[in-house]
């Protein structure tokens, strides 16, 4: 998106436009604005309603990006009942990802079991964000299941939540997997390790010395050493402003 | 650059050249081999950069449009004279391919991480557009794959490589300025990007046929909605709907905080305090303060060209930048002017031609993937200066005053400015 002087020296391109085209008008079904206004207790409401076509999709998907930012654990059963709506799920889990309650977490185990193929994915990766330690049995054993991206999510989402009971699931389904969901297992654990750096510096470098074993995948096992050698440096990222000049 | 795995067909005799033996020529071996993802009118303009070049060698094409994959293979079959360049409709199936070194990303910004995250992982360098993620979680995991994976990254933040900005931004750390007090950023014009994107949805159409456009790979990492033509219109049409867009701020920030970054000092952290002024849809602000105690002004783009009387801005061109110290002051922007307080006048150029600069840019990139080493947009600069757009866009959609915690990224006391650094990416992407 190169922006040189001479291309929009007066910026009189308005946002209506693109590629000469006028922006269609918005529907009333498809304005946010009133719904954004809503309290806690009426976006519940609206998660609850029924339909799935396009404008109850809005509705919905508008009600828990409100409750991305406000929702509480009042909010966490409505948003978890959507959790299985191809359409809707996106939606809840961005909420469901940001309340800060363990009645979130919760939810988002219990729906481990109930799901599969992409919304199971989708729920994996939720967890990975919140880095639930709770979850890493069922990550675990999910790694085993006879989907291959599921297997490659949980293996990344258990190196996300790191820490040593993570690493060692990880270390053991390295000699448990084959092929593309080993590959997955071998990046989680390096993203295991160079999450534990901070947390647990004695135990990433173990389990980067494992990493650095010839029969680990050559990308992870290169990249371990790296991150080895880096750690021996001690290199560490400043964070504060030096004095200016 | 890498021998193994090589898909394009091997010719049946070797000219010379390709063995390196002509003067100038460049062995097989020693090209980086690159491909592109989602390359559209932006995108263009770096395959024709690239294909300037005896060191690279331009393979294979990847997007979600049938008309634009055909154009790009088209471009690049006629420059080689042969009909080698691959075309994939789905990522996957292009970084499987060992034979390519680099990708260059230019999709909307909203796939702009995801698949730079998965080209990392894939092994791949990535040259990539900006803006570079859209949100605070988004631009740190970027950093972190990067870190992790040791591959390199080029944000497409070319002013880096810019003479004349180059030329302001010594003036400002080596102090010609005096003491640096003040950087200004010029941001997105409301008119054209105001901070703010909407939620609103456009009205249902039919979807193309997937062979054509296949609207669920368009969306990626984005929450569901029905498709219309009007978001996939080239020039645009994604821009300023929330879930596909960053906003003004992050439009023209990624360039302009991303120098005023440089300038103060601050490449390797982030504004701890934002103030934002304006409304969205009006001329706005965010004035911020780093740790070091240099102010950044964000101010949008719509006064180019005017002589604002509250600070004295010229207003340089889009993309303009300019740096104050206790001494003297430096303005420059799109184009190559370069203004000066009087008592700098003998110093400075008054012009320096920014005809180059993606070129730059680009040699830049490739001399990186040679050697191994960082260049000037790194994933590690890029990630800092993102955040502190991030969190001015947080400040503004608030309105009201934030105050940053750069070691621990996060907003000190403001639990809902804190649960706002990150979006839920679209079943089965992450990052």
């Amino acid at each position: 998106m190169q922006n040189t002087g001479q291309e929009n020296p007066t910026g009189k391109k308005p946002a209506s436009s693109a590629g000469g085209r006028v922006k269609p008008e918005i529907p009333a079904e498809f304005k946010a604005e009133l719904i954004e206004k809503l309290d806690q207790t009426a976006l519940i409401r609206i998660l609850a309603e029924h339909g799935s076509e396009p404008a109850a999709v809005f509705r919905k998907g508008i009600a828990c990006k409100r409750l991305a930012v406000i929702g509480t654990k009042e909010s966490v059963p409505s948003l978890a009942a959507l959790l299985g709506d191809d359409r809707v799920s996106d939606y809840a889990r961005d909420a469901l990802e940001l309340i800060p309650d363990p009645a979130a977490d919760q939810a988002l185990r219990e729906a481990l079991p109930k799901l599969k193929g992409l919304l199971l994915i989708g729920v994996i990766n939720s967890i990975r964000r919140r880095r639930d330690s709770k979850a890493l049995e069922p990550l675990g054993k999910l790694i085993y299941g006879e989907d291959a991206a599921v297997a490659g999510a949980a293996a990344l989402a258990l190196g996300e939540i790191s820490g040593s009971a993570a690493a060692k699931i990880l270390q053991g389904a390295l000699g448990a997997t084959a092929g593309a969901v080993r590959a997955d297992v071998a990046g989680g654990a390096l993203l295991c390790a160079d999450r534990m750096m901070t947390e647990n510096r004695e135990g990433a470098l173990a389990l980067l010395d494992f990493l650095s074993r010839p029969d680990i995948p050559g990308n992870v096992r290169i990249r371990a050493m790296h991150l080895q050698v880096a750690a021996a440096a001690s290199l560490k990222r400043p964070r504060t402003a030096p004095s200016p000049k | 650059m890498k021998a193994a795995g090589a898909v394009a067909a091997a010719p049946m005799i070797v000219p010379s050249a390709v063995l390196g033996q002509r003067a100038g020529a460049v062995a097989p071996s020693d090209k980086v081999v690159i491909a592109g993802i989602g390359i559209g009118g932006r995108g263009m303009a770096s395959v024709n950069t690239v294909l300037r070049y005896q060191d690279t060698r331009f393979v294979a094409i990847c997007d979600v449009k049938k008309q634009r994959r055909e154009i790009i293979k088209k471009l690049i079959d006629e420059r080689y004279q042969n009909s080698d360049c691959m075309m994939y409709a789905y990522q996957e199936e292009l970084l499987a391919r060992p034979d390519i070194d680099a990708v260059i990303i230019a999709t909307p910004e909203f796939w702009h991480a995801p698949l730079s995250v998965q080209a990392a992982h894939a092994g791949k360098d990535v040259f990539c557009e900006k803006p570079c993620s859209m949100s605070i979680q988004e631009s740190r995991a970027l950093a972190d794959a990067f870190r992790r994976t040791g591959r390199i990254y080029q944000a497409g933040t070319q002013r880096r490589n810019g003479p004349n900005f180059v030329w302001a931004i010594e003036a400002a750390r080596t102090g010609k300025l005096g003491k640096l007090q003040t950087v200004h950023a010029n941001v997105g014009t409301y008119i054209m990007w105001p901070p703010i994107p909407s939620k609103d949805w456009l009205p249902e159409e039919p979807e193309p046929p997937k062979e054509v456009l296949d609207w669920d790979r368009w969306l990626g990492p984005c929450p569901w909605r029905p498709y219309n033509s009007f978001y996939v219109t080239g020039g645009g049409g994604w821009n300023n709907w929330y879930d596909f867009h960053g906003g003004g701020i992050l439009e023209w920030g990624s360039h302009t905080v991303d120098l005023c970054q440089w300038a103060a000092d601050c490449d390797e952290t982030h504004a701890v305090e934002y103030v934002p002024k304006g409304a969205n849809g009006a001329p706005y602000s965010v004035h911020c303060t780093y740790s070091n105690g240099i102010k950044l002004v964000m101010r949008d783009g719509n006064n180019l060209g005017k002589r604002l009387p509250d600070d004295g801005w010229l207003g340089m061109g889009s993309c303009s930048v300019r740096f104050e110290g206790d001494e003297g002051w430096v303005e420059t922007g799109d184009g190559g002017r370069i203004a000066v307080s009087d008592n700098l006048r003998g110093d400075a150029p008054a012009r320096l031609s920014d005809s180059l600069v993606l070129h730059n840019h680009w040699r830049d990139f490739i001399e990186c993937i040679k050697t191994r080493s960082q260049p000037r947009a790194n994933a590690d600069r890029a990630c800092n200066s993102h955040i502190t757009c991030h969190a001015a866009f947080i400040a503004f959609e608030l309105g009201r005053r934030l105050t940053w915690d750069p070691a621990k990224e996060e907003f000190v006391n403001d639990a809902e400015a804190n649960r706002m650094r990150s979006r839920a990416l679209r079943k089965p992407w992450a990052v």
